[in-house]
């Protein structure tokens, strides 16, 4: 409860310092929050440059709403920058004229995951995972692939996505269920779709063979 | 595959990040663009005034809250009394006069008081109720159905007086009808005969004692029992048939309908009985 307590008053702090536009408060905040965006708007649109620019206009924007006094009694400030990003995104969307159709396996920038604590072995299945992961989010419909994102992805807790999304909790539980079920159908699909080969190329294998 | 195994791949994607070096310079871009905004740095003070106000908005909240409510509570019980007590028995308002006067008699604790408190109450209400019907205005042909109620209020008031009136003296509590009478005096009673007569000293305590000595003629002095009676400052000597009269006759003169004097009369026995 304490932790609760400090967590609680250092936002409280924070808020109350940007809407009195403390340039020191506004660093901090684009400090706790940027990769969460930039992840955000990345697994949303796919390209990583796209992703850099469009995550430093969003933390323009958000400069901006706080000069303007426009942060109104924001709950929280994750919930406004998230905002900003959703509609940054759709901008983005309208101004380029296509959604995310390129899967985000880009050869030229792969994003490469280190993580010291990881066996070699750990890493390679982390690898694998990542790979069939970020290659079946591009297929799923785009509030199904948003609020995936936001959940597992981000931690975002039900509460802040529907404030963000602007939908009742209830919504957002159930949207959350129907996603995960999607993205299961899909990796199923592949994984059932990967045996069929591997039977398929072990068959022809073992028909060379026996012709051999 | 469950629901589980794919969040813990999902999970896995936490771990994507942007480069650090676009992560630093757009970090200083920021800060450049932010500073040439006009934004500064706040002072010592406001940053305390905010420090301040975080800690009461964040740990204080359930305080908040309780305090908030603790706080209207009393300003309304200090400040609705006075309202409350000036509504009458055909204000919308009364029934919250009836109530606060319920709390303030549940919430005393001795029986005198509360006692007390309730033909206090009693005879306010009957004289309230005289007042209004004394009032040509109201009670006329238009209001028969409310004057028939007020009636029926004044003499269930007028019962409470006389039930409380006859539990106090029960109780051994006592009106004095004498204001003179001090409250600290102390009747020491000799009287070892038994056709009544002996010695009666009073006595001061504190300040000083004296004594009136009165002895009859041909008294023995040999007493053989002493009676000591002390009164303390709670009680004081009973007259109860004398408030008793002057309600029935408060009664009488308000079946006659002569209010003004009934709520006269009610008043006085209030008097003698405070």
């Amino acid at each position: 409860m304490s932790i609760n307590l400090v967590q609680k008053f250092k936002d409280q702090q924070v808020l109350s310092k940007l809407k009195s536009c403390d340039k020191e408060a506004f660093i901090k905040v684009y400090d706790d929050n940027v990769k969460d965006i930039h992840r955000f708007v990345y697994f949303k649109i796919g390209g990583r440059e796209e992703a850099n620019d469009l995550t430093s206009m969003i933390f323009l924007k958000a400069w901006n709403h706080i000069q303007n006094k426009t942060l109104e009694d924001a709950k929280t400030l994750r919930a406004l920058l998230y905002k900003i990003a959703r509609n940054a995104i759709v901008d983005y969307y309208r101004e380029t004229g296509n959604k995310v159709t390129a899967s985000l396996d880009d050869e030229d920038n792969r994003l490469e995951v280190i993580d010291e604590a990881e066996n070699p072995q750990e890493r390679l299945d982390r690898t694998a995972d990542l790979e069939l992961i970020k290659s079946k989010l591009p297929l799923l419909k785009e509030e199904y692939r948003e609020v995936i994102i936001m959940k597992f992805v981000n931690d975002l807790s039900l509460k802040e996505i529907a404030e963000i999304s602007e939908k009742s909790k209830g919504n957002v539980r159930v949207l959350l269920h129907r996603a995960l079920n999607a993205l299961r159908e899909l990796v199923e699909q592949d994984t059932k779709q990967g045996i069929k080969q591997d039977t398929k190329q072990a068959k022809l294998a073992g028909n060379q063979g026996a012709k051999l | 595959m469950t629901n589980s195994q794919l969040i813990a791949k999902l999970n896995n994607l936490k771990k994507v990040n942007p480069d650090q070096k676009w992560l630093e310079s757009n970090r200083e871009l920021l800060l450049s663009q932010v500073s040439n905004s006009g934004a500064e740095n706040l002072s010592i003070w406001k940053v305390m005034i905010i420090n301040v106000s975080s800690v009461f908005k964040s740990a204080a909240q359930p305080a908040y809250a309780l305090g908030v409510f603790i706080f209207l509570l009393l300003a309304g019980s200090l400040f609705s009394g006075p309202l409350l007590a000036k509504t009458k028995p055909n204000d919308s308002l009364y029934i919250a006069r009836i109530i606060s006067e319920k709390v303030k008699v549940n919430t005393t604790f001795s029986s005198v008081a509360r006692n007390k408190m309730e033909v206090k109450f009693a005879s306010e209400h009957a004289q309230d109720i005289s007042v209004i019907l004394s009032d040509p205005a109201f009670n006329n042909e238009a209001n028969q159905d409310q004057v028939a109620r007020l009636n029926n209020s004044f003499n269930e008031e007028v019962k409470t007086v006389k039930e409380r009136i006859g539990r106090l003296s029960a109780s051994g509590a006592a009106v004095s009808d004498n204001p003179s009478a001090s409250k600290n005096d102390e009747v020491i009673i000799a009287d070892s005969t038994k056709d009544g007569q002996g010695i009666q000293l009073s006595v001061q305590p504190l300040i000083s004692a004296t004594a009136t000595l009165a002895i009859p003629a041909g008294f023995n002095l040999n007493a053989t029992s002493v009676d000591l009676m002390a009164t303390s400052t709670e009680t004081e000597k009973v007259e109860p048939t004398k408030a008793d009269k002057i309600i029935d006759e408060a009664q009488t003169l308000f079946d006659s309908k002569d209010y003004v004097k009934a709520s006269d009369k009610l008043n006085e026995a209030y008097e003698i009985i405070k």
